[in-house]
């Protein structure tokens, strides 16, 4: 019976798992809802900030920002790596730190060693196992990131890179293109470049789709002229690092949609996962139990036939 | 024992055991061998038994050594007087025996100076050999995990289809061509295709530099399926004493090989109801720890000579603790077992690391190093182990970093066991590689430092030392 005991107890702790990651992905479920609206809603602003930008930029050739200029040499750089505070999201967290540490190493291979500032738990714990300085980290940033909290950060980041302390800044965050598929990149966000700007064209695209479909970018190829008042200066002063924030905060966004739908789908499997594993148990210890019956029962049997 | 022979009459016959009468007086001892030579209606029978239990009323019975085709109540039984013998001695080497020591290879009679009976006392406590010393195969995963003593027991267990036999039939190849003394092979209940197979292959096998082939210094013994269960119960015994004669006169290394000694516990089991014993424990007779150790306790090594023994074990519906391996364990000083799971990642020799062990394994033989990479790789393995229900339910990537790098080395460890075989170069087309001890110890420490993280998982099988896999993957690469 001791083989059967031991299938039993294993299967206790396979049900009490199952159960664990039956209910996370209910959560997770819930979350990923509420983040994918929250990210819709940032959508919109962030595009038409983006396209004012890029407008700006290919309108009036002779304006010039501080944050839109590209350095010739970098000399010191800045990742920020926006990670989970919590694990069983599958390979969300793997991935991202895996592109980090890629874009570490390349840095490292230019003779740069970029300043590293980590989000989350995970990334936190990864960097001390990788024995990675890092030069700050934050825990605060849950599923729901703030404004206002990102803000904080972006104005730090602005500052930094005006002052010279940082001629670049790299994000390495998962982004969000639609529910079945979230990649691990990695996008420069400081300098701005306009064509960067323009490149970093709405992730949701699905949500792009229909806002073209609405008609506003059906407007953006006949290249409105602008009238600045009271100048392009005072006006770029304003809209430029507003861009900046709000890119950083869409990152932010994604990288939250992206944890809920990552640890959804990694609590499925797992459940399935699981079930499998229950099943097959349950069919291991159905047929130990039987083949110590049909034991016993031909000992008995042989037994009194010895006997006759 | 009896001398004058006397003739009794069959008074009985059970399947593959008879009972046989004889008169007031002159009844045979217990496994004594009686003869039956007889000609009824065209069909000539020639058949030995032996026996085993005194009935009362001057009845003995007997388990028939042969086939009881054809015997009829009545027929004339002569007792020998004695139990079976075999020849023993010199003239016994290259040739092939069935268990009565008739030779079965078609080279004519052997006669010797001697012959042994099969049934003899285990050499006497004070002159067994205290010497422990370890023996290299070159077999990767056996030299690391599970060290062969000289002269010690080395159990090979496995289910069905694990590669027992081929793993027997690969030590026998690097084990007998290097050897200076005598080897002796047991065929207990196996293939008879196998039989000859290795009787071919000996012929073509050289020992060392020397020209010889192995089968000159090699005596076989064969009992297979196809033969009664008196044959299988018995020829282990008559294998053992042909050892035994070249342990105590010569005094050289001897090896003893057996396959399957699970066959004699199963043959012991085929007769034991016949011969009115109550069935134990799974059905297998009651007296099958006391045989098992009749056996086992003969094949051991004395101040005068060593007998090295490994026989493989049938393992039952892959359950160890089924009472005919189980039985065995205690007698063995190295274990080697072999898994399913592992044979079906298609990694042979499919040796379980964690389940098999030796006594010698202990840093007081082996030495501290040895010891140390030994434990080293199996607490990798065991961490993995544990982690793999994990794996299963929720991925690799829910685990800790450090447990991610266990994974990663454990499964270039697992792979890195396999090995490729001599005896299975026509079948791989990959040359055996023979793989010395320190470079073994080297070549897994280097493995747990994480000196090979950076090779894919495929370069690490069927290699020898740890610099053919860095070459496996260039070709990979390529």
């Amino acid at each position: 019976m001791a083989k059967a005991r031991a299938i039993v107890k294993r299967r206790k702790s396979v049900q009490n798992i199952r159960k664990i990651t039956r209910t996370m992905e209910l959560i997770a479920t819930a979350r990923f809802k509420k983040a994918l609206d929250r990210a819709t809603e940032a959508e919109a602003y962030t595009r038409k900030i983006a396209e004012l930008v890029e407008d700006l930029g290919t309108t009036s050739t002779e304006v010039s920002h501080p944050l839109l200029e590209a350095r010739p040499t970098v000399k010191k750089s800045l990742l920020l790596i926006l990670t989970s505070n919590r694990g069983l999201a599958g390979g969300y967290n793997g991935n991202v730190l895996r592109a980090g540490w890629r874009t570490f190493q390349d840095y490292e291979a230019e003779g740069i060693t970029p300043a590293v500032e980590v989000s989350g738990k995970r990334g936190i714990n990864y960097c001390k196992f990788r024995n990675l300085h890092v030069d700050a980290t934050f825990t605060h940033f849950e599923d729901r990131p703030q404004f206002d909290e990102v803000e904080v950060l972006g104005n730090r980041y602005i500052s930094m890179f005006i002052r010279g302390e940082i001629d670049r800044l790299d994000v390495v965050y998962t982004q969000f293109i639609n529910v079945a598929r979230q990649q691990a990149v990695v996008q420069t966000l400081l300098p701005m470049t306009a064509s960067q700007v323009g490149d970093s064209s709405p992730s949701i695209r699905q949500s792009k789709a229909a806002a073209s479909a609405a008609g506003p970018t059906a407007v953006r190829g006949e290249r409105v002229p602008y009238e600045f008042v009271p100048d392009p200066k005072s006006i770029l002063e304003e809209i430029v690092p507003v861009s900046f924030k709000v890119r950083l905060f869409k990152c932010f966004l994604d990288a939250a949609v992206s944890e809920q739908i990552s640890r959804m789908i990694a609590m499925r499997g797992a459940t399935e996962n699981a079930d499998e594993m229950i099943k097959s148990l349950t069919r291991l210890y159905n047929r130990a139990r039987q083949a110590q019956i049909t034991r016993e029962l031909a000992e008995i049997i042989g037994g009194a036939a010895a006997l006759e | 024992m009896a001398t004058a022979t006397t003739t009794g009459r069959i008074a009985q016959v059970i399947g593959s055991t008879f009972d046989a009468e004889f008169e007031e007086g002159h009844l045979p001892e217990i496994y004594n061998a009686l003869t039956i030579d007889a000609n009824e209606k065209g069909i000539t029978i020639n058949l030995t038994g032996e026996v085993q239990q005194h009935l009362g009323g001057n009845r003995v019975r007997c388990v028939a050594l042969g086939s009881t085709d054809g015997l009829v109540r009545g027929m004339a039984v002569v007792d020998t007087g004695g139990p079976v013998s075999v020849p023993v001695g010199k003239e016994t080497l290259g040739r092939v025996f069935n268990l009565l020591g008739h030779p079965i290879d078609g080279r004519g009679e052997v006669t010797t100076a001697e012959r042994w009976p099969i049934h003899r006392k285990a050499p006497p406590f004070d002159t067994l050999s205290p010497k422990t010393e370890a023996f290299e195969t070159g077999i990767k995963v056996v030299d690391l995990l599970t060290p062969f003593v000289r002269g010690g027991k080395i159990g090979l267990f496995g289910g069905a289809g694990l590669g027992k036999t081929v793993i027997l039939q690969e030590l026998i190849a690097r084990i007998a061509r290097v050897h200076s003394g005598y080897s002796v092979f047991a065929g207990v209940g196996e293939r008879t295709r196998e039989g000859n197979d290795l009787w071919l292959e000996m012929q073509e096998t050289k020992v060392g530099a020397t020209g010889k082939s192995v089968i000159d210094s090699t005596v076989m013994c064969f009992g297979q399926m196809n033969e009664p269960p008196g044959a299988r119960l018995r020829v282990a015994l008559s294998a053992l004493t042909m050892a035994e004669w070249f342990r105590d006169s010569t005094g050289a290394d001897t090896l003893l090989f057996i396959d399957n000694i699970f066959r004699f516990s199963q043959a012991g089991s085929e007769v034991s109801a016949l011969l009115g014993r109550m069935p134990s424990n799974v059905g297998y007779q009651p007296t099958l720890a006391t045989e098992m150790g009749a056996l086992q306790e003969r094949i051991t090594s004395t101040s005068t000579g060593a007998i090295t023994s490994v026989q493989a074990v049938y393992v039952p519906a892959d359950d160890l603790t089924d009472p005919a391996p189980a039985t065995t364990f205690g007698f063995l000083d190295a274990f080697i077992s072999l898994q399913r799971s592992i044979a079906e990642k298609g990694i042979f020799p499919a040796v379980d690391p964690l389940g098999s062990t030796s006594r010698i394994l202990d840093a007081q033989y082996v030495g501290q190093e040895h010891y140390d990479v030994a434990r080293r790789v199996q607490s990798i393995l065991q961490r993995y182990r544990e982690l793999r229900d994990i794996i299963a339910i929720l991925g690799v990537d829910e685990l800790s970093e450090e447990d991610k790098v266990i994974v990663h080395r454990a499964r270039r460890i697992e792979r890195f066991f396999s090995q490729p075989f001599f005896v299975a170069e026509a079948f791989t087309n990959k040359a055996g590689q023979y793989t010395t001890l320190p470079e073994t110890i080297r070549s897994f420490r280097e493995l747990c430092d994480g000196k090979w993280d950076h090779l894919p998982e495929g370069a690490f099988l069927y290699v020898g030392v740890i610099e053919q896999a860095e070459e496996q993957a260039k070709k990979m690469a390529r």
